[in-house]
């Protein structure tokens, strides 16, 4: 059996060859997994916010920090740009809420974001399963770049 | 003293609000009590300053599907108070209120789901009155809302909320016991920041 490595909120996990990266129940975080199928390296972030905006604070909470930080190492363990695809799932809205701070469309603003960093870093989505109201579980199989959703009371897909 | 972030709460201002998770559980169980016809009381609550992993570690795992009633606080409070409802609570309270047994969670008719929205709504309204009234703040409440989902999910919200402004939440947590029975259901108070400092001054922890 695979070796199932756990991402948690806010936090990232790289792995290479084989092993499986999972990150659990994402509401309105939003999960990306990167997989570089040449050399078979994947790496699975999970944000939590769309915006840096504190200084001192963990880089992987936000969609354009952790999105940079986790290329930046991705790079330097050899993936190409070109090569890396991109797929992300979560932004779900589990409650309406009117404040503070827009937090009641935080789900749908952090897959705009994800997507906006992403396209500036010059990366393209190649399948999403964002929306809706439920949470979701995202797997990334690093020996084969296949990537699988799971929601409650739902069979497993691929995205 | 006000505080930008959670973590700058020291012993005593944890106290007081452990205090008042009693107070606010204590008014919610004798809601709960008379609704049920049972004896329920609610366990010593908690107040931790927690990273957000270890918050929802403290809760079960991510993907335990429960029910849950989200309703949140404004005015002179604001956040979110949360009514965590896993199958066996969610089994005893329709059990007792409308005869049934065992109705899974993602199989729910409306009546069962209006029954646990409409318990959540009674406790975290007695709850959040005794402590308007301790603290002698406005509180208003919205509308319950009500959700079968991953716990990670329906955590989602409430930890973009108070991961804004740092890597550490503030949960104030309880547990109801229901005829001595322990059945994983969680009262959740979640606070923004600014809102610990105005109860703090007006409970004069300051």
């Amino acid at each position: 059996m695979a070796k199932k490595i756990s991402v948690g909120i806010a936090d990232m996990k790289i792995a290479r060859q084989e092993g499986e990266l999972i990150t659990y129940a994402l509401g309105s975080c939003i999960g990306i997994s990167f997989y570089d199928p040449m050399i078979k390296l994947g790496a699975l972030l999970h944000i939590m916010l769309p915006e840096k905006n504190q200084a001192d604070s963990n880089v992987f909470k936000f969609a354009d920090s952790g999105i940079r930080e986790t290329l930046r190492k991705l790079y330097a363990f050899g993936a190409t740009k070109g090569r890396l695809v991109c797929k992300i799932a979560g932004g779900a809205k589990m409650f309406e809420m009117k404040g503070p701070g827009g937090l009641g469309n935080i789900g749908e603003r952090n897959a705009q974001n994800v997507k906006r960093v992403l396209m500036m870093e010059g990366l393209r989505v190649v399948s999403e399963d964002t929306g809706a109201n439920y949470a979701r579980t995202m797997l990334l199989d690093v020996g084969t770049g296949q990537v699988f959703i799971r929601t409650s009371g739902k069979p497993e897909r691929m995205l | 003293m006000a505080i930008d972030r959670y973590e700058e709460m020291n012993e005593m201002k944890i106290d007081v609000l452990k205090e008042m998770g009693s107070i606010g559980g204590g008014n919610a169980a004798t809601a709960l009590s008379s609704m049920l016809s049972a004896k329920v009381n609610m366990t010593l609550p908690r107040a931790e300053i927690l990273e957000f992993n270890e918050a929802l570690e403290r809760l079960g795992h991510p993907e335990d599907l429960i029910a849950a009633v989200f309703v949140e606080m404004s005015g002179e409070i604001q956040g979110i108070m949360l009514f965590i409802v896993p199958q066996e609570f969610s089994d005893e309270v329709l059990f007792r209120m409308l005869g049934k047994t065992r109705v899974e969670l993602l199989e729910m008719e409306e009546i069962d789901s209006s029954v646990l929205t409409e318990i959540g709504n009674i406790v975290i309204s007695s709850y959040v009155t005794a402590l308007s009234s301790l603290a002698n703040v406005e509180v208003e409440l919205s509308v319950p809302q009500f959700t079968v989902n991953m716990l990670g999910g329906v955590m989602s919200l409430p930890l973009a909320m108070m991961g804004q402004h740092s890597d550490r939440i503030m949960m104030v947590t309880g547990e109801f016991r229901i005829d001595d029975k322990a059945l994983n259901s969680g009262m959740l108070l979640l606070p923004d920041v600014e809102s610990l400092n105005i109860l703090m001054k007006k409970l004069g922890v300051d």
